[in-house]
């Protein structure tokens, strides 16, 4: 490990402890009815296998967690968890020259997603769901919806606006923050002109 | 055909001496890896190659870049043999200027310029405010984006992709951190979260691309860090 200290010092979390933690405390809340299509979960290899093996910890029940938080009817896919198929663009592959092993790669997770019969994939990582969501989706015609975990979650909240002096707060450090950085935004010269 | 000197002494790719004969070639890894068969190849082909000491030849082949080094194989591997490790070795010691596609590429931009795209820290700071205007047209009234906010809770990196190319989808993040109330920031520099060194097989770039990411929390005193990858 290079910077054991940091493991110390701060708190490192990745998406799913987030998400979880702000659901299970009540900090936001969340619709289960916007989503009533069949959901299923990708496992990525890197918080699934390569997590275990460097960290000692993989994320396998979380991501299924919040999913279910949003999404009322869930399956499975098969193999999962430590078995589960990798998407085929991992490693760098999504910006990899080689597009057609790429794809033909990615044909055992098309079967595995067409075998669930789900009509949503959720994504805990960006380079899996660029290829579910842009190329297994066409090149299989798998007809599915893709999203980041965190995109269904953010797409299953209940937002309150803040109140007045929360806005009000918001707008002053805003503000402190573009004088500090020179941001001036085109419309607001044009008021001050 | 030109002749292959078999060399089990010197291998630089087997991870421990004794690999050749750990590894019991019974294929359990090539059975469970989608790209069996791909240019003739296999995990285990690509693990006797190492052991017999065919380094460059496989160095060289389009197999180590292919792989996604998913891990199944070695996950599933009787023996233990540290594929990954080994596929991860082969990319790395590619010649830098012959790794395939933008990844070495977007490395080196990271360490010049602060992120794999070279998206200069002005553009970047007019399209957070920009989303940040848009996001309280959109029924979240107070948001914007903190940038460099001194003891800030959550700090955030980002993955470069999304201001190039997909802007809107940083605000999935940010309609959260508003629900939540979250004190969070991010880095008007070196905000990466994209460290392609994993993926090319370079640990010195990838170790002083992760140190900036400790500097900004050493720098700006947050708690938490967020790796949304």
């Amino acid at each position: 490990m290079w910077f054991p200290e940091v493991f110390k010092k701060y708190k490192v979390v990745s998406v799913h402890q987030l998400l979880k933690e702000y659901i299970e405390t009540g900090r936001i809340k969340l619709d289960q009815s916007i989503h009533e299509e069949l959901t299923t979960v990708h496992d990525p290899c890197n918080y699934g296998r390569k997590s275990q093996k460097a960290f000692g910890q993989a994320f396998f029940e979380e991501p299924r967690w919040v999913t279910q938080q949003c999404c009322e009817h869930y399956v499975e896919m098969h193999p999962n968890r430590m078995n589960n198929f990798c998407c085929g663009a991992g490693g760098g592959a999504w910006a990899m020259p080689y597009s057609n092993e790429r794809i033909y790669y990615g044909r055992v997770k098309a079967k595995q997603i067409m075998d669930t019969g789900a009509k949503m994939v959720i994504a805990p990582c960006h380079n899996c769901r660029d290829q579910i969501m842009k190329s297994l989706n066409k090149e299989f015609n798998l007809g599915i919806e893709v999203k980041y975990l965190w995109e269904l979650v953010a797409d299953s909240l209940v937002v309150e606006p803040w109140n007045e002096e929360e806005i009000e707060r918001g707008h002053a450090m805003r503000d402190a923050q573009y004088e500090r950085d020179d941001i001036v935004l085109d419309e607001e010269e044009e008021e001050e002109e | 055909m030109e002749p292959i000197t078999i060399n089990r002494k010197e291998s630089r790719l087997r991870v421990a001496p004794e690999w050749a004969d750990v590894c019991f070639t019974c294929g359990t890894c090539a059975g469970g890896c989608p790209v069996t068969g791909v240019d003739g190849m296999d995990p285990r082909k690509a693990v006797r190659m190492a052991a017999l000491g065919l380094d460059q030849e496989l160095i060289d082949s389009r197999f180590p870049w292919v792989c996604t080094l998913c891990g199944r194989c070695e996950y599933a591997c009787p023996q233990g043999v540290e594929i990954l490790k080994m596929m991860r070795r082969a990319r790395g010691l590619r010649e830098r200027d012959k790794v395939p596609g933008p990844i070495h590429k977007g490395v080196v931009m990271d360490l010049q310029r602060g992120n794999n795209l070279g998206i200069p820290r002005t553009d970047f700071l007019f399209l957070l405010a920009d989303l940040a205007k848009e996001m309280e047209e959109e029924g979240f009234p107070g948001f914007y984006v903190p940038v460099d906010k001194k003891g800030a809770n959550v700090f955030v990196t980002i993955n470069s992709k999304e201001p190039f190319g997909e802007p809107d989808d940083m605000k999935f993040w940010w309609r959260i951190f508003y629900a939540a109330k979250e004190d969070w920031t991010t880095a008007s520099t070196n905000w990466e979260g994209v460290n392609w060194g994993l993926f090319s097989g370079d640990d010195a770039s990838m170790k002083t691309l992760v140190g900036r990411i400790v500097e900004h929390m050493e720098r700006l005193e947050c708690k938490t860090l967020l790796l949304p990858e």
